[in-house]
């Protein structure tokens, strides 16, 4: 009874689900960005064995975000978490110039996965705090985003994941793009 | 009594005791011989050479039982082996493994111990360093290996074949000369060591080579002086035993010493430390005996044959240092301690100067593996249950009491019909999900079934789900909540952190089989032909109900009677829980409900097939000839009507006495009868195409190989006994038939078994034929163990031969290593009535 009156009023209100999948090279900061959001607060984070899992509801929206773990070799289980995801989040170490190639490669071969077809794509250019790092126009230009990601939405946020700078907004944006109901 | 003729076993099928006399005395001698033998294990050749000397060796019971019925059944004086025995060349581990997380490379395997493990080593890796391992400080995992057939595999199947067949040209050599000089009777004598080695044996056969079972610890431990500040590392052990949680304090030990001195020694102590662990004092136990223990709660029960290895092994050392004097340098002797419970050995393990006490359970049922708890999995769930019974989607092999069945019989009866089971606990342990999957496997099992731990993924993770389903029926533990919104994986989501369960709207639905459509069949004409009291017609249209094969139906049908008995039986085992009778007993009443299954998917496919594959014996024509009982004579062919009505289903072939050639479940009525069955038919017909249900008809065959009583249904002839009104002429037969045919040692272990396993169970029999619903269910399984009880009203048996009989039989038991335990636990009433006829007849020899 009670799930049915807050379902109704969700439609009323707008109130939306929305499946997020984060992903990311190793150490680019998905952790710390995925607890900013749960806990709004900056924690330390030790290398994501696995998948970290939370909810977050922010602006009439549930977003479940899975943040999946980014070393070199268990990047292939991520496709394993395609399936059901409305948007990706793609966080960028705007610092580390030397692997910018590295994560055009793995962002192609995710955004281009026929599961993903019809995601949004946020990037988050984390890191922005770090002096003489990339812009968010350098980072989309690096990641050829163009081309890379031209059957999808996609957006380039400027983000510092231990202040929290960017990182609503880019929620927000999602938000504001998602089309599909959230399949339960 | 002085009429009975001496047990002429049939001669043909697997011709049971004079020959296995030869054949164990003869395996027996063998081992000894390799025992001595250091350099050679079970050098096939050497057979040839013991033959004629040791067969004769151990003393043989008395050829003709019946000279002197009152002799005691004393296990042979034979020479006890050891489970594990010192000398084998099986280690205890076989593996040590170490991985760890690595900030760049994600899970990899740091070392292996004393070879690399073949397989997949990441895979391996990632198993050991489980998801969200980062955001705990320790977690316990369990998997499972299916090692590919190796070389030294092979070459032990070839051993075990070669045995075989050595065993098979004795037997048949024996035969000829037994057929030849017409020796009769047969030495009857022990099987125990000669079992246990078929053991082995046949439980490679049956299950392949056995599982190396994994168990893993992984450590987290956070240090800012590393880069990204934590440090993951795991250690594994890789053990071919099912007892694998015994490990658990020395890899703890082992972990924190890697990560001091993370090298490939910390690994060799930790093998070498496990491997030099000592169980040879352990006893090897015959089917039988294992039964018996694992049902028993004496803390003593079979305490003689940990004394016996003792002895054995004092002698021995005794015998070592009289033929070589030089070396007895006045080592001080070891002491030997009698266990304090025989169900546990306890043993030391030293690890880097520590002793480790270690408990080693001795008789595993199969499908146990590690330390789980029952009373944990099904509080887990059965509290939801009770604070707000869940609707279940209805399915005729899960739902089997409609939609408000109980979440433990619904998960029960998916793991028999082989659903794909997966218990989710996201933000838990992956211990905590292992261990669920491991109590599941137990339940299912009873101790009784086989093949859930084979199909078994104790800890399993996303990115293994392809490899997951392509295994046709599981059970599996995931951290991964992914899991739950992929209905398309599983049958039945059992959510931990819930209590919930929930069967997959996407689950196959059960066909209607022709066993279904036979069996209403047959109970509509059966209700056509006969005057419809009101107790039939109600059972009768239950049945009819279940017809349709509509979902409203069917959870009509059994939703309102608990037919099949099923909500009788949790609540006995909620209150067993709840009056705190330990984790034992709710094994053994999920024993008993397994073992009833079993004979109730019996009776049903007899009842619709006209035979069964898993009942084996008596009425069954691959039994044999069964040997013509002198009772038979015995003037009880007017058997009650209540009996008759069932009889004519259960009656088999051979006809001898219709008391004593009856098998299989015994039902109060008819009625009750088809009331249960057509309770239980779907899930019986969802069993009977799975692992579980084949393993089960080779393990029968097993298990009936080992019988030393072929041609009696044991169980059912207590069960009558238990749960029918019989007239005296009929319990005459049958307490006659117990009294002469129960008479050597493993016979006496045949029968507690029996007793044992029928103490608590019976179902809808120890109601009587009360009409109405399952309420007898709950009498019976609320009962404590009956013990000796039916055995013992014997002794008020209006017939003074029976009485006599029945003294005789107690006096066997009284004397029996297990039995002894099951007189002390006979009523006081009984015991005075033993003492009183001992007496009478006595005084009457003396009068003579």
């Amino acid at each position: 009874m009670g799930g049915q009156i807050s379902k109704m009023m969700n439609r009323i209100f707008g109130s939306k689900e929305m499946r997020l999948l984060m992903l990311g090279l190793d150490a680019a900061g998905k952790t710390t960005i995925l607890y900013k959001l749960k806990l709004d607060q900056d924690v330390t984070t030790i290398p994501t064995v696995g998948f970290n899992v939370e909810t977050v509801t922010y602006k009439n929206t549930k977003f479940n975000v899975w943040d999946v773990g980014g070393q070199d070799k268990i990047r292939p289980l991520w496709r394993h978490y395609f399936s059901g995801t409305q948007g990706l989040i793609f966080v960028i170490d705007s610092n580390d110039r030397d692997r910018m190639d590295e994560a055009r490669t793995e962002l192609t071969r995710i955004i281009q996965d026929r599961e993903m077809k019809d995601a949004l794509l946020l990037v988050f250019a984390n890191k922005q705090d770090i002096k003489g790092c990339m812009k968010p126009a350098d980072v989309s230009n690096a990641l050829k985003l163009d081309s890379v990601a031209k059957n999808h939405i996609w957006k380039v946020e400027p983000s510092c994941a231990t202040t929290g700078e960017g990182i609503f907004e880019g929620l927000a944006w999602l938000s504001s793009h998602v089309k599909t109901p959230a399949q339960k | 009594m002085t009429s009975i003729l001496p047990y002429r076993p049939s001669t043909g099928g697997a011709g049971p005791s004079s020959s296995h006399t030869r054949r164990s005395s003869n395996a027996r001698s063998e081992s000894i011989a390799s025992n001595r033998d250091d350099g050679l294990q079970d050098s096939p050749q050497r057979n040839n050479k013991t033959l004629n000397g040791h067969s004769r060796t151990p003393s043989t019971q008395s050829s003709i039982p019946a000279a002197h019925p009152s002799t005691a059944p004393k296990r042979k004086a034979a020479l006890l082996k050891s489970q594990y025995p010192a000398n084998s060349t099986e280690n205890h581990v076989e593996y040590i493994l170490v991985a760890s997380f690595d900030i760049d490379r994600g899970s990899v395997m740091e070392h292996q111990y004393p070879g690399p493990i073949s397989g997949d080593e990441h895979m391996l890796a990632e198993l050991m360093l489980p998801d969200q391992t980062h955001t705990r400080s320790q977690d316990w995992t369990i998997f499972f290996l299916h090692k590919d057939t190796t070389a030294e595999d092979e070459a032990k199947e070839e051993r075990r074949e070669k045995r075989r067949q050595r065993r098979k040209q004795i037997e048949n050599r024996r035969r000829d000369a037994q057929e030849g000089n017409g020796e009769g009777g047969g030495e009857l004598e022990d099987e125990g060591s000669i079992d246990s080695e078929d053991d082995e044996d046949e439980d490679a056969v049956i299950n392949g080579p056995p599982l190396i079972y994994v168990l893993n610890l992984v450590n987290t431990k956070l240090d800012t002086t590393v880069k990204r500040g934590s440090v993951v590392k795991s250690m594994a052990i890789c053990t071919r035993h099912s007892f694998l949680h015994i490990y658990k304090p020395l890899l703890l030990l082992a972990l924190e010493t890697y990560f001091q001195a993370p090298t490939q020694e910390t690994l060799a102590l930790l093998y070498h430390a496990v491997n030099s662990m000592d169980l040879s004092l352990m006893p090897k136990m015959s089917y039988f005996e294992r039964s018996i223990l694992q049902s028993s709660d004496a803390k003593d029960m079979f305490v003689e044959k940990f004394e016996q290895m003792i002895q054995q092994r004092m002698a021995e050392d005794a015998a070592r240092q009289h033929l070589s004097p030089t070396s007895s340098d006045g080592k001080p002797s070891k002491r030997f301690t009698i266990p304090r419970d025989t169900h546990e050995f306890e043993s030391k393990v030293q690890y880097n100067g520590v002793p480790v006490p270690i408990k080693v359970p001795t008789a595993i049922a199969p499908e146990t593996v590690g330390d789980f708890s029952l009373i944990k999995l099904i509080t887990t769930f059965a509290s939801g249950h009770s604070r707000s019974p869940e609707q279940f989607q209805t399915h005729p092999h899960l739902t089997t009491s409609g939609p408000l069945t109980h979440p433990i019989i619904v998960l029960l009866n998916a793991l028999l019909t082989q659903k794909r089971v997966i218990f989710l606990g996201h933000n838990q342990p992956s211990g905590e999900v292992a261990e669920a999957v491991l109590a599941a496997c137990s339940l299912a099992s009873g101790g009784i079934l086989r093949g859930f731990t084979r199909h078994a993924f104790p800890y399993t993770d996303l990115t293994k789900i392809d490899d997951l389903l392509k295994v046709p029926g599981f059970v599996a533990g995931v951290t991964n909540p992914a899991f739950a919104h992929k209905p398309e994986w599983w049958d039945l989501l059992c959510d931990l952190p819930s209590g919930k369960m929930k069967i997959s709207p996407k689950i196959e639905s059960a066909s209607v089989t022709e066993g279904i459509q036979f069996f209403q069949q047959q109970q509509a004409s059966l209700s056509n032909g006969r005057s419809a009291s009101d107790s039939s017609a109600s059972g009768i249209s239950g049945v009819m109900g279940m017809s349709v094969p509509g979902l409203s139906s069917h959870s009509n049908t059994s939703a309102h009677s608990d037919a099949a008995g099923d909500a009788a039986f949790m609540d006995s085992v909620m209150h067993s829980i709840n009056s705190r009778h330990g984790e034992a007993a709710v094994r053994s009443k999920f024993r008993a409900y397994v073992i009833k299954f079993t004979r109730l998917a019996a009776a049903f496919e007899e009842s619709v097939y006209g035979a069964s594959a898993i009942y084996i014996g008596v009425g069954n024509p691959s039994a044999g000839e069964s040997a013509t009982s002198p009772l038979a004579a015995s003037p009880s062919t007017s058997s009650t009507s209540p009996t008759t009505a069932i009889e004519h289903h259960n009656n088999g072939s051979s006809s001898t006495d219709p008391q004593l050639a009856g098998h299989g479940y015994v039902w109060p009525s008819e009625e009750a009868r088809i009331r249960e069955l057509a309770a239980n038919i779907h899930r019986i017909e969802g069993w009977r195409n799975t692992r579980s249900y084949y393993a089960f008809i080779s393990d029968l065959a097993v298990i009936y190989t080992r019988r030393p009583i072929k041609d009696l249904d044991l169980s059912h002839l207590h069960d009558r006994l238990r749960s029918l009104k019989l007239g005296s002429d009929a319990t005459a037969s049958i307490y006659l038939a117990l009294a002469n045919r129960i008479r050597t040692y493993e016979e006496v272990c045949q029968l507690l078994a029996t007793v044992a396993d029928s103490s608590d169970t019976g179902g809808g029999a120890g109601g009587g034929g009360a009409g109405g619903s399952g309420g007898s269910a709950a009498t019976s399984y609320g009962g404590g163990k009956a013990g000796l009880f039916w055995i013992g009203l014997g002794l008020f048996h209006q017939r003074a031969d029976v009485r006599e009989g029945v003294v005789g039989l107690l006096e066997r038991i009284k004397e029996h290593e297990a039995g002894r335990h099951f007189w002390a636990g006979l009523g006081r009433f009984a015991k005075l009535a033993f003492f009183r006829i001992k007496r009478e007849r006595e005084s009457a020899g003396n009068g003579r």
